[in-house]
């Protein structure tokens, strides 16, 4: 019962997370759930081997992009403010 | 073609069919396929859906939710269950402050738990509309052993 009141508690208090470049790893997970969530509504059978290969394609494709934006993005605000 | 409903229901039945389809998808996600005999489907939606609205809650506490400050994002995490209504009745005297990162972060999972719910809601009643349980509900499950 006392273990049940610690997890409880647990979400009545905010997690310790910086303003800092590393906080942006949260996307990752928050991805892979995208990912999997899309491909289990649009694959038409779902066979764990394909799905499971489809869905992290879909989460490396994302991904890829989301750092290639953050790359560019980088890149622009330096040649600005340099 | 594809977008006939293809099972044998009366127009009125069909309509409380994707209706109760709906509703059990939106109270508890995956709920809907697993309704419509998609169990494997439902089973993952529902792990992949409420592990993300759980870390959302605990990274950010339940105080993102919170449908005075943050009327918006109550919006789409509503979408996730009825039950999110619950949660902000508790917060709403604002009693539970976060701000920030967590905020951040916890506002963005649970928002978009509640819109993949959504997508699921609606993934659920157009097989449902298409009789999908009934035309290869069996036969799926055979092949996924």
């Amino acid at each position: 019962m006392a273990d049940c009141g610690f997890i409880l508690a647990a979400f009545t208090a905010p997690f310790e997370i910086g303003t800092t470049p590393s906080s942006m790893l949260w996307m990752f997970p928050l991805l892979a759930a995208i990912a999997l969530v899309y491909k289990a509504t649009k694959m038409r059978v779902l066979f764990t081997k394909k799905y499971l290969q489809q869905s992290l394609l879909l989460f490396l494709s994302v991904s890829g992009f989301m750092v290639m934006a953050i790359a560019v993005l980088n890149l622009l605000s330096w040649l600005i403010t340099s | 073609m594809a977008n006939q409903p293809t099972n044998n229901r009366l127009p009125l039945e069909q309509g409380l069919w994707l209706i109760t389809v709906a509703l059990a998808a939106w109270m508890i996600p995956g709920a809907g396929h697993f309704l419509i005999r998609e169990r494997k489907r439902g089973i993952i939606l529902f792990a992949v859906i409420t592990t993300l609205f759980v870390i959302g809650l605990y990274v950010g506490s339940i105080g993102v939710v919170d449908w005075v400050g943050g009327r918006i994002w109550f919006y789409a995490q509503v979408l996730y269950s009825p039950a999110v209504g619950l949660i902000g009745n508790i917060t709403k005297h604002g009693g539970y402050p976060v701000y920030g990162r967590p905020a951040d972060i916890g506002q963005i999972y649970t928002g978009i738990a509640g819109l993949l719910n959504l997508l699921c809601v609606l993934s659920a009643v157009y097989m449902a509309y298409c009789g999908r349980g009934e035309m290869i509900g069996h036969e799926e499950e055979d092949d996924n052993g």
